[in-house]
């Protein structure tokens, strides 16, 4: 499955979750795909950390879905997150675990062990019980619905096995924000669908 | 449970708790246990134990955008495998995050395999720019919801750091 053409799948998925892209190329690839700007959080830079980010605000507002995207490359980095993604077990939030079996980033770089990872694998051996498994558009149209369902009662968690970048796709726009750009944008965003007070403030 | 400890313990929980602090996200190091518990047992709170130090910065980052109250809390070596997710993450977003650790290899711990924290904890602080906050005494716990307070302004990290007589008694 093509990253890009996996990634505006997903897209045309979408309600109105909010997104978490992770470093690397999943904040590329979430960009071109929607040039969302406001409900979504490019978390770039945050090597294996986007999940936990997502996990604290789904934690904090149990009312809105949340997507968090993470290479397996930062997976690698910190495979026991998903031991406190199945403590915390917020049904609220989906993990999609991109398998690209490289580091996208660094210009696909090797990923250690990539050609035995099983990722679902480790996921059900840690006691998730909401694991797919996606390697075509196919099977992403068919299987979405359920992976989405809204009575989910527990975190998902999602492998999309994925061909890394080619050195094209590697040229591709970073999302065009300063951090406190998007920290602003994607809070007053959250404070708008909410109500919460994220910032404390407004001037 | 010694007396002090627990005591202090309660205190700082409730200081946490009078600032809004909901999630506590938390490695251990022996002398926080007390906190821990207490923290694990009060309904105030959700207590998240996290794999490894970098998931609670995750976990409390991601909070504060969901405009929940947070604070992290782990031992001095735990912090010092913490630098990278702080400065990507609540640096570069200029998102808070309140982090309490412990001041391990100063004076009063008797452990050899801290005196690296000791020599090199707060110069790893400075180094980051991180203001911290020395808590030695249990009249000075008051002054966690004004560091709290300061992460919210400042929009950027900042340590408390709890002593050993604090924390577990002098000896």
């Amino acid at each position: 499955m093509k990253y890009l053409d996996c990634f505006r799948a997903i897209a045309r998925h979408r309600t109105d979750e909010i997104v978490v892209a992770s470093a690397g190329n999943s904040c590329q690839a979430w960009w071109a795909a929607t040039r969302d700007s406001v409900g979504s959080f490019y978390l770039d830079a945050s090597m294996s950390l986007s999940s936990m980010f997502a996990s604290g605000i789904a934690l904090a507002q149990p009312e809105l879905k949340v997507w968090a995207f993470m290479g397996d490359g930062a997976f690698c980095m910190n495979p026991g997150m998903l031991m406190v993604e199945r403590q915390m077990n917020l049904p609220n939030l989906t993990h999609f675990l991109v398998s690209n079996r490289v580091y996208g980033a660094t210009s696909n770089a090797g990923l250690p062990n990539f050609k035995d990872n099983d990722y679902a694998a480790i996921a059900r051996g840690m006691g998730l019980e909401r694991v797919f498994a996606i390697s075509s558009i196919d099977q992403l149209e068919r299987e979405f619905p359920a992976l989405k369902a809204a009575n989910a009662k527990a975190h998902t968690f999602v492998v999309l096995e994925v061909e890394p970048f080619t050195d094209e796709e590697q040229k591709i726009e970073q999302p065009p924000f300063d951090g406190p750009e998007l920290k602003f944008r994607f809070g007053r965003h959250l404070e708008s669908k909410t109500g919460a007070s994220v910032f404390g403030y407004k001037i | 449970m010694s007396g002090q400890s627990s005591d202090s313990a309660k205190r700082i929980a409730d200081e946490l708790a009078s600032c809004g602090v909901k999630l506590v996200a938390s490695l251990p190091d022996n002398w926080v246990m007390d906190v821990i518990n207490t923290i694990e047992n009060d309904d105030r709170f959700v207590h998240v134990p996290v794999n490894r130090e970098e998931s609670a910065v995750g976990l409390c980052s991601g909070a504060y955008m969901g405009a929940m109250g947070s604070a992290a809390l782990m031992g001095a070596s735990g912090f010092m495998t913490v630098v990278y997710a702080i400065t990507k993450i609540n640096y570069t977003y200029e998102i808070p995050l309140f982090l309490m650790a412990t001041l391990r290899g100063a004076v009063g711990d008797h452990h050899k395999h801290h005196i690296s924290n000791g020599l090199y904890l707060l110069p790893v602080l400075d180094a980051i720019s991180m203001p911290y906050q020395i808590i030695d005494k249990p009249e000075d716990i008051g002054l966690i919801s004004r560091c709290y307070r300061h992460t919210r302004t400042y929009a950027r990290p900042l340590a408390i750091l709890f002593t050993r007589d604090l924390l577990r008694g002098a000896h």
